[in-house]
């Protein structure tokens, strides 16, 4: 039995960064707005205040604050040949639940994509000619500009806190920045973080090298700072304890400490939680949608909820899956390369070698998610020539500690016996002595790299499983092959005692360990209904009142971490569904 | 000469000894000054207690008194009664000063900031 509610004017359909921010925005309208969301509701007060924040075991190896997977999963595989298995475990990565969402848990990393990304196709033909990018990645223009979303990417530093330093303040370069950066209209809200020992050294032997090193910004508040709505943040305690957990200090910018209490105080708001969508409906003319059927999970009630507007602002996945059980859109086959729902699923990479340095006390417990130093010589900067390592993108470097966990942080150097006194003897002496280099690189997509609906596996209600089919393919590889090379070379110049080179060989992806939680694509973005999901808007090309919003148009991924776009997105989205879309629905140009 | 009378009130400040009447600016400092507390500590009444306990009403209370707010063990029996220098010691360096409390937040080091944070909350929340 479902029981048919009353219409709402906006439904929200997950309440993380993007859905906290456009329930923040929209709520300002007057109009009735409803957010569902499938998991709990966390406050810093409860959930996250001392001592019980700090505890690995809980929130790391137990996964406390992410999607249970015992509900619904995806299944994954390499290769369409594959039979794909249920990820019954989360490893690879670990999308967050519950109000906040994965902005909860993250680290802050927060970047701005540019034109170089934008324009990732027009940029490569133009400057290596047209056969130099591989035949079978499908990279695209997005459709969407630097300029247009520079004041969002401005608005959402301010409302996350973010600290760091501006190489690029419209047009004139400032030192100790990221001089590859696209002019920024201002300054960071806030100076970096301490520079912590490891990415001191780090910062020194890259400059030396003629890299250009800067602090990565990141929304952990370096000091005590109110946010343009009046949210207050703490300063940051460099407490260790950042990614996969919530901030004890308020120091992180997360949505349930900014946007959406701002949105709980308007009248014309409300929150429903434990209530799992499991479907978005269209009408008979299968050109708008009419809402969306959830399962309250406390009480196992079914109920279609109608709505005028449909805002999809789940977990990357999430967004993904329901379109595909909605039926909504082409699925893609990768085949024929037809259709588009699940198209361009992209992830995260990269390579990284330990050094270890006798005499040296890195504290590495005294960290936060952004006590790091990076560089970008080899991504943001477009004058790095990449015909000779023969690779579209590019990765950042970087060193430093974030998190580094009593329990699972372990360094030891490669010849160590994995169990036994000699390990424990090690592992005494290198916590001290350990940092480490890695890369980050964003995955292109590849034609065989893409999400569709399992044929075997079956959620908690019944709903096939999203399968994701992934590899890394020669793109990959090619950079990590030139990162570890930057890496051992950063290594010799640095002359630790002991180190642990960066190796690029080939590897197929595993979905464990944990690698990243950075997954892209499936509705991408683009320039017409042919080649994407959405339009610029990240409005549905299929269905003129519902929007996909988040990392799943993203049409590839790149070196720097997505959140920085993510919620720039979000407020352009808010935006133009407040000052054009309420005032003319319909599919906007 | 000079030197001697600045290395005195070095020392005076350090120990907490509050030789200045706080003025005017130095409140509004105090205010500003309390950002840092802000995220987590209300002031009005109605607020009550959020992250940490509201500091309404602070001066004269004892060191984890109020009922409906979850306070370390470590703070419940400091046996500490909030006023002017109990919260100058306190907030120097907060877990040296009642170690294993749940606060985070890792102090003030400089006596003049403390000096007048405290002289804001005296004023306006005592």
């Amino acid at each position: 039995m479902v029981t048919k509610l009353k219409e709402v004017d906006i439904l929200i359909v997950g309440l993380g960064w993007t859905g906290g921010i456009l329930a923040k925005e929209l709520g300002e309208t007057g109009l009735k707005v409803l957010a569902l969301e499938r998991g709990d509701l966390r406050t810093t007060a409860s959930d996250f205040s001392l001592p019980n924040i700090r505890d690995e075991l809980r929130y790391v190896h137990r996964q406390e604050m992410m999607q249970d997977a015992a509900k619904d999963t995806i299944t994954a595989r390499n290769t369409q040949s594959q039979e794909a298995l249920p990820i019954r475990r989360l490893g690879s990565f670990l999308p967050g639940e519950g109000v906040g969402g994965s902005g909860m848990h993250w680290s802050g990393g927060t970047w701005r994509w540019t034109d170089m990304d934008f324009k990732i196709r027009s940029n490569y033909e133009d400057r290596y000619g047209k056969n130099f990018i591989p035949a079978d990645m499908t990279i695209q223009d997005w459709g969407i500009t630097y300029a247009e979303l520079e004041p969002y990417y401005d608005k959402f530093e301010r409302v996350a806190a973010v600290s760091g330093k501006a190489g690029n303040i419209q047009g004139k370069k400032q030192a100790g920045g990221n001089p590859f950066e696209a002019p920024r209209s201002a300054e960071y809200p806030l100076p970096p973080l301490k520079n912590i020992l490891s990415s001191k050294m780090f910062g020194e032997a890259s400059q030396k090298m003629g890299y250009n090193p800067f602090p990565r910004p990141s929304a952990n508040a370096s000091q005590a700072y109110t946010n343009p709505d009046g949210s207050k943040f703490g300063a940051c305690q460099y407490c260790g304890y950042c990614q996969r957990f919530g901030c004890e200090a308020n120091a992180k910018g997360s949505p349930h400490m900014t946007v959406i209490p701002i949105a709980m105080k308007k009248p014309n708001f409300e929150l429903r939680t434990h209530a799992w969508v499991t479907k978005i409906l269209k009408d008979s003319s299968g050109k708008k949608v009419t809402g969306v059927l959830y399962t309250n999970l406390t009480t196992g009630e079914e109920f279609e909820q109608p709505a005028a507007l449909v805002l999809m602002c789940a977990y990357a996945f999430n967004n993904v899956h329901l379109m595909l059980l909605s039926g909504i859109g082409e699925p893609y086959d990768p085949i024929s390369g037809k259709g588009i729902i699940g198209k361009n699923y992209a992830y995260d990479t990269g390579v990284g070698g330990n050094l270890f340095f006798e005499g040296k006390n890195f504290n590495p417990f005294i960290s936060a998610g952004g006590t790091n130093t990076v560089f970008d010589d080899f991504h943001g900067n477009w004058e790095f020539d990449r015909s000779k390592p023969n690779f579209v993108g590019g990765y950042i470097v970087s060193a430093g500690h974030n998190t580094a966990l009593p329990i699972g942080y372990r360094p030891v150097p490669s010849g160590t016996p994995s169990w036994g006194k000699e390990w424990k003897a090690a592992t005494a002496k290198y916590y001290q002595q350990a940092m480490s280099i890695t890369t980050r690189s964003g995955v292109l997509p590849n034609r065989y790299n893409f999400l569709d609906l399992d044929t075997t596996y079956k959620n908690g209600f019944g709903q096939p499983l999203m399968r994701l089919t992934f590899d890394f393919k020669d793109n990959e590889h090619k950079m990590g092959q030139h990162g570890a090379d930057i890496i051992n070379q950063m290594i010799a110049a640095m002359n630790p005692q002991k180190s642990s080179k960066a190796s690029g060989a080939k590897r197929n992806w595993a979905f464990t360990p944990y690698q990243s939680t950075h997954n892209t694509g499936g509705t991408i973005m683009g320039t017409s209904p042919a080649n994407s999901a959405v339009n610029k808007y990240q409005q549905s090309w299929d269905c003129s009142n519902l929007f996909l919003i988040g990392a799943n148009v993203f049409v590839h991924n790149s070196a720097y971490q997505p959140t920085g776009l993510v919620g720039a997105m979000a407020y352009w989205t808010a935006d133009v569904i407040k000052n054009k879309y309420l005032k003319n629905p319909g599919i906007m140009s | 000469m000079k030197r001697v009378h600045f290395l005195t009130i070095s020392i005076f400040l350090s120990h907490g000894v509050f030789l200045l009447q706080a003025n005017a600016q130095d409140l509004k400092r105090g205010e500003k000054l309390f950002e840092a507390c802000a995220s987590c500590h209300s002031l009005s009444k109605e607020d009550q207690n959020t992250v940490g306990p509201s500091l309404f009403g602070l001066f004269g209370r004892k060191a984890g008194a109020l009922e409906d707010y979850r306070y370390s063990p470590a703070l419940k029996r400091s046996g500490i009664t909030w006023n002017q220098q109990s919260l100058n010691t306190f907030l120097v360096d907060p877990q040296k000063s009642i170690p294993a409390n749940r606060m985070p937040f890792d102090g003030i080091p400089n006596a003049k900031d403390r000096n007048d944070l405290i002289a804001f909350l005296k004023e306006k929340y005592k």
